[in-house]
């Protein structure tokens, strides 16, 4: 387990928030967030629902508007640098939802080309379908043929082609068989190899303890602990967790 | 290149979603029969102003036969009906027709083509009465309704096909789930909607000015330009209107079907609801004048004149009893007299006249000033000018025909109150209507003013959509 998550001496962060608060109202969603992901780092926000992890999300996309703070992507703030950062940022929603009407290819063609990649050709389309996990053939298939799990891999596809430095992830097996779970993994795993930072928000304990390399535990905005995956083993995280979800530390 | 990207994208939604393919094919059937309605409107009006022209010749060259011939020593056909008496030459058998051509455009927009009248028969009887008979006021929309031709298609079934296309612009991707993944692409949800809706613009307006072209290809419209230009740049406006109302009402963030209830609710208010309550307030606050009222003022002035027409006669007898067997209409002497009573007449029916022009035009005035609340209006205004078949052009065509008619009378007249005949040799001065036709210019002055209030309707929903489009930032 480790209190500190920033560096003066590691790589520069892909993806931080200083001091990151968001109030909707009189309610506080995010409370001082500080946060810090290396590239090569798969940073796992666990919590239960209200906890503050879509809205971390949602801040670093500039989805909302911080209360105070800052969410900085490649050293970026978010708040002035709308497009720069969202250049260097991909993201996968719990459900990827595409254009039902339109193949994978074309779905990917694209969200790929409005992320910058420019005309990628199909061959190459077919390829990152493929290297995310998409069965070639279903690749020219109209997406409302797919499955879950199927969009989740062009959600995927649509990361790998835009060669982004830090890739968010909101619950992104949620609902998903375990096979489809397990492939989701191996594949975040392939990206974090290429340097990418990852920022997941999720529930399911064993996919956090397996896929990330550190572990957040939110509860009512704030940021309660930290740890590193390699410290613990999957019961002790559960009991961490049930000890610091425990409602004991209502709203501020 | 998120323009071409957002466009590519939209070129394959339309071409994989069927439903929106039949609602564009239907459309377009629409306007087939639309444009197939004015051009056989537009035959008719051409046969009649052929008929009309020829029988101004025909007229012309009998009545001259017959003068050569009665100076030749031969007979009047009837004694009631010698050309030589310059209120037979000048009356309703020696005529002359007066023609508005349709307009250049007038395939396009019937507009109220079959509710003016673009001829009338001008003889020295031509009163304020003649040009009353088709004076109906009425909303420029319901008049239009007479008829399914383009610029109905355009003002009414248009901004219908643009809010199908567009109701869902934002929303849909909202409540499909794909607008989060294209917001977090380094693009607003401004710069996306706006492609998305050029491109739907771009079909629409492809589909209208396709149709209208092919109409002017057809029925000659490109021999003017200037109100083809004018036409085309109507469409357009107004259906960037109803694209710029969608956006801004789909930038409120609100549900699909709360979209598409609140655009129908905004078409049927300014469509059909604001022009016909215009209409109603101007009848109301300016009632017309009974048209009866007219009629008896006629039926009382000719009384009058018959009634004072045999008393003078009398009186002329019993001056002259060596008249009284064997008298005919055409005594002179009996000209004056009768051309006096039919002055009579004209003079009532002018005051009359008077008052019904001066509520007229307080309803029109009433009218003209509100209709700056309905895009439907303004746009309706400057297609059926640019058509050629507006009030406008009628009022001008009108005004030329009093003024000919006029000319007629004083033409006649002095030789009716003279008891003078009249002979073949004076048949190349009788007056002949030509219609000076409204340039160009003057109705592309004229459409500023809709167009202008069109375009700045526009500009401000523009406005509107792009604050809260600008506002749109994907978790909402």
């Amino acid at each position: 387990m480790t209190d500190s998550h920033e560096s003066n001496t590691g790589p520069k962060p892909l993806l931080e928030a200083r001091g990151l608060t968001k109030d909707y109202g009189d309610t506080r969603a995010l409370d001082s967030l500080d946060l810090a992901i290396a590239p090569g780092e798969v940073y796992c926000l666990l919590g239960p629902n209200g906890a503050g992890k879509t809205t971390t999300i949602n801040l670093f996309l500039g989805f909302v508007a911080p209360s105070a703070g800052q969410a900085l992507v490649s050293g970026l703030d978010v708040s002035t640098h709308d497009r720069e950062s969202k250049r260097r940022l991909a993201y996968i929603p719990e459900q990827v939802m595409l254009y039902r009407n339109l193949s994978g290819i074309e779905n990917l063609e694209y969200f790929a080309a409005l992320g910058g990649q420019g005309s990628l050709g199909r061959e190459r389309l077919v390829e990152i379908l493929v290297e995310a996990g998409l069965d070639g053939d279903a690749a020219g298939r109209r997406v409302s043929t797919y499955s879950k799990g199927m969009r989740q891999k062009v959600g995927i596809a649509i990361a790998i082609a835009k060669e982004a430095d830090a890739l968010l992830l909101d619950e992104p097996t949620s609902g998903l068989d375990p096979t489809a779970s397990s492939e989701f993994s191996a594949l975040v795993e392939r990206l974090r190899n290429r340097g990418v930072a990852v920022l997941m928000a999720t529930h399911d304990l064993f996919r956090a303890k397996d896929t990330g390399t550190r572990v957040g535990i939110m509860h009512y905005g704030r940021l309660v602990t930290e740890l590193s995956t390699a410290e613990v083993g999957h019961a002790d995280l559960e009991r961490i967790y049930l000890e610091h979800v425990s409602d004991n530390g209502g709203p501020r | 290149m998120t323009a071409r990207t957002v466009l590519k994208n939209e070129w394959r939604l339309l071409m994989a979603d069927r439903p929106l393919q039949i609602a564009l094919g239907l459309f377009l059937v629409l306007l087939g029969y639309a444009l197939t309605n004015g051009v056989v409107w537009l035959r008719f009006q051409e046969r009649t102003v052929e008929a009309t022209t020829s029988g101004n010749v025909e007229r012309a060259s009998a009545l001259q036969q017959e003068l050569e011939a009665i100076e030749a020593g031969g007979q009047p056909s009837s004694p009631f009906a010698d050309p030589r008496s310059p209120r037979v030459l000048g009356g309703p058998s020696g005529s002359h027709t007066a023609v508005l051509a349709p307009g250049p455009l007038a395939a396009l927009a019937i507009g109220q083509g079959d509710l003016l009248p673009y001829y009338y028969d001008v003889n020295i009887y031509t009163n304020e009465a003649s040009f009353q008979q088709n004076g109906e006021v009425e909303n420029p929309l319901n008049l239009m309704v007479g008829r399914f031709d383009l610029a109905f298609a355009v003002v009414y079934l248009l901004p219908l096909l643009v809010l199908a296309l567009s109701f869902n612009v934002l929303s849909e991707e909202r409540e499909q789930g794909t607008l989060a993944l294209t917001l977090s692409q380094p693009v607003s949800a401004r710069s996306v909607v706006t492609v998305k809706l050029a491109f739907r613009a771009l079909v629409v307006a492809g589909i209208v000015l396709g149709v209208s072209l092919l109409g002017a290809l057809a029925t000659g419209g490109f021999g003017s330009p200037g109100r083809l230009l004018l036409w085309s740049v109507t469409v357009v406006a107004y259906s960037l209107f109803w694209f710029a109302l969608a956006a801004w009402v789909n930038a409120l963030g609100r549900s699909s079907a709360w979209n598409a209830t609140v655009l129908v609710g905004a078409w049927l208010v300014l469509v059909v609801v604001l022009p016909a309550a215009i209409n109603a307030a101007a009848g109301l606050l300016h009632p017309q004048p009974s048209r009866v009222e007219m009629v008896t003022a006629q039926r009382e002035a000719s009384n009058d004149a018959v009634n004072r027409r045999s008393e003078l006669l009398a009186r002329y007898l019993e001056d002259h009893p060596e008249m009284a067997e064997g008298v005919v209409a055409d005594e002179p002497g009996l000209g004056a007299l009768s051309w006096a009573a039919t002055d009579a007449v004209n003079g009532r029916l002018e005051e009359v006249a008077a008052e019904h022009d001066a509520r007229r035009a307080e309803q029109t005035a009433l009218v003209r000033r509100y209709r700056f609340l309905s895009p439907a209006l303004l746009a309706q205004e400057a297609l059926l000018d640019a058509a050629g078949t507006g009030d406008a052009r009628f009022a001008h065509f009108q005004s030329q025909v009093r003024a000919f008619a006029e000319q007629w009378r004083d033409f006649f007249v002095p030789a009716i109150l003279a008891d003078e005949q009249m002979n073949a040799s004076v048949l190349p001065n009788v007056p002949r209507f030509g219609v000076a036709d409204e340039g160009s210019t003057d109705v592309a002055r004229r459409a500023t003013v809709p167009l202008g209030v069109l375009g700045g309707l526009l500009a401000l929903v523009s406005a509107a959509a792009g604050v809260g489009l600008g506002r749109v930032r994907g978790a909402d």
